[in-house]
């Protein structure tokens, strides 16, 4: 098997279809928190949508979040009248049916009845309110850092992941950060990946990883990204410090050293094929030496 | 009858042993029944590749008789495809007939486990992953009887088949009697040894039940063409 075949079936285990188990789940919460969020507030003209991974198509089963924003018109007050109080009674209304816990822009949404107690469904909210009667770009409530106010624009940010034409590397980069549990923003390494690979899109997947955490490796140290939605309005330096540099270089330099001496697997791991695989020949060898026997049922 | 008051020192001995090799499995009695319940581990090399709950209910008569398996995860589908009963959940982990060959009486319970209990569980985790019976599968009633009978035999015919049975049932059989093969001569000049064999390895109890079981179902019910 190729390095690329190798990555694409790292892939496919990854995917997260329509159909699948996680995505139902994920659609049944989605469908039961716009509902809790529009009969709290009934006189809202409110725009409820998809955003992240689910959105942008770069979702992995390993590790995955649902996020759904929550954005007022813009002159509608009746959620609100600032930034901060849309936060704050979006947190009110979850909180009628989940525990919510604060993270940044977000509402994350865990399970606070006796079955589900301290569950995390993986769901992020994120209120907000348009800057226009275009509603385009918003404005979220950023519950740390200095600013309180974040400008931000869900289709500039979709359409910059999905047209980036690296969308696999982009899933290939999360997959090796939740693995190496790197501190950094998903948004961030999205940024990250699609600026590293900007003139490479015609590359074989294999090399793209291999430029990317060379890129990384040699020259963290220099590397900024920029918000699409607001380039200049928008700081993400804190999210992309020396500190969180320095943890970049050195995992890209341990998983190019890997690649050397052990080759791919020994970054992404067996894929289930792989594994399913290795089960079956397990079970093959297993039952060569076993006392042949076969199971009878009395009744036709 | 009480095995295990009739015969505690086989009762310890037998508790002892699986201990040893099954340390998940326990012995539990109630009233006058031995039951062993726990995990049941598929092993190869030193290394557990599966589990499963199980509560094997021992014969009253243990050794003699056969132990009555279940699963009780509620992991296996109760379906006759997975040897399964749907009433009850009771695993039929092999055809009586050819107990002499897997757990012949008198050997010792753990080797029934290390043996078809091991194997049937092995084979269960294996049609789990989307594979065939390792060991191949017996069909269900009487078709399953007629094609071990037929491999024993070396005879698709159903009826010299019936004929041992007969004889393997038979409270006793006499060297004048005519030989099951039917060829004309008698049994003492013909496959005496074969018989004498047979009624060793097989108790006249299953053979009477095979019997039945093939008769009730007459040649019309069995498939004699189909390969084991």
């Amino acid at each position: 098997m190729t390095a690329d075949e190798y990555l694409n079936e790292v892939l496919a285990s990854q995917a997260l279809g329509d159909d699948s188990e996680e995505v139902k789940a994920l659609q049944k919460h989605r469908a039961d928190v716009e509902k809790l969020i529009r009969d709290n507030f009934k006189d809202t003209a409110l725009t409820i949508r998809y955003a992240g991974s689910k959105a942008k198509g770069t979702m992995n089963k390993e590790s995955y979040d649902l996020d759904i924003i929550s954005y007022v018109s813009s002159g509608d007050n009746t959620a609100g009248e600032t930034l901060d109080d849309i936060y704050d009674n979006h947190k009110k209304a979850l909180a009628k049916k989940y525990y919510v816990e604060l993270k940044g822009s977000a509402l994350r949404l865990k399970g606070c009845d006796p079955e589900n107690l301290g569950v995390d469904f993986h769901i992020d909210v994120v209120p907000g309110r348009f800057t226009d009667e275009t509603k385009t770009d918003a404005y979220l409530y950023q519950s740390g850092g200095d600013k309180k106010r974040l400008k931000t624009n869900l289709d500039v940010h979709l359409d910059h992941v999905r047209d980036s034409g690296v969308i696999d590397a982009i899933r290939l980069a999360k997959l090796w950060k939740v693995r190496n549990c790197l501190p950094i923003r998903t948004f961030v390494l999205e940024l990250a990946v699609i600026k590293l690979l900007k003139d490479k899109k015609k590359r074989s997947l294999s090399e793209q990883m291999e430029h990317f955490w060379t890129e990384l490796r040699d020259n963290a140290a220099n590397l900024s990204v920029e918000d699409p939605a607001n380039p200049n309005g928008n700081d993400l330096s804190n999210c992309l410090d020396d500190n969180l540099k320095s943890q970049l270089a050195a995992a890209a330099k341990r998983t190019l050293e890997q690649i050397d001496s052990s080759g791919w697997e020994a970054v992404f791991g067996k894929t289930e094929k792989q594994e399913k695989a290795a089960r079956v020949e397990i079970l093959r060898r297993a039952a060569s030496v076993a006392t042949p026997s076969r199971p009878w049922l009395p009744e036709a | 009858m009480t095995w295990q008051r009739d015969d505690p020192a086989l009762y310890e001995k037998e508790k002892a042993e699986v201990a040893a090799h099954f340390p998940d499995l326990h012995f539990v009695v109630e009233d006058v029944t031995v039951f062993v319940r726990g995990s049941f581990a598929v092993m190869f090399e030193g290394r557990v590749l599966d589990r499963y709950s199980v509560e094997l209910q021992l014969a009253r008569n243990h050794p003699a008789g056969l132990p009555v398996v279940r699963e009780t995860g509620d992991r296996i589908p109760r379906h006759i495809d997975r040897h399964i009963l749907a009433a009850d959940g009771t695993a039929c982990v092999l055809l009586p007939d050819e107990r002499w060959r897997l757990w012949p009486i008198g050997s010792p319970l753990v080797k029934y486990l290390t043996g078809p209990l091991h194997s049937f569980f092995l084979a269960q985790t294996t049609v789990e992953e989307g594979q065939p019976w390792p060991f191949g599968q017996w069909a269900h009633g009487a078709k399953g009887i007629f094609q071990f009978y037929r491999d024993l035999l070396k005879t698709s015919d159903l009826r010299l088949i019936t004929n041992y049975l007969d004889y393997l049932a038979a409270k006793k059989v006499k060297g004048h009697w005519a030989c099951p093969c039917k060829n004309g001569r008698k049994l003492r000049d013909c496959h005496f040894d074969q018989v004498k064999e047979l009624r060793e390895k097989i108790s006249r109890k299953d053979a009477e039940k095979s019997l039945a079981v093939l008769k009730a179902a007459g040649s019309s019910a069995i498939d004699m063409t189909e390969p084991t």
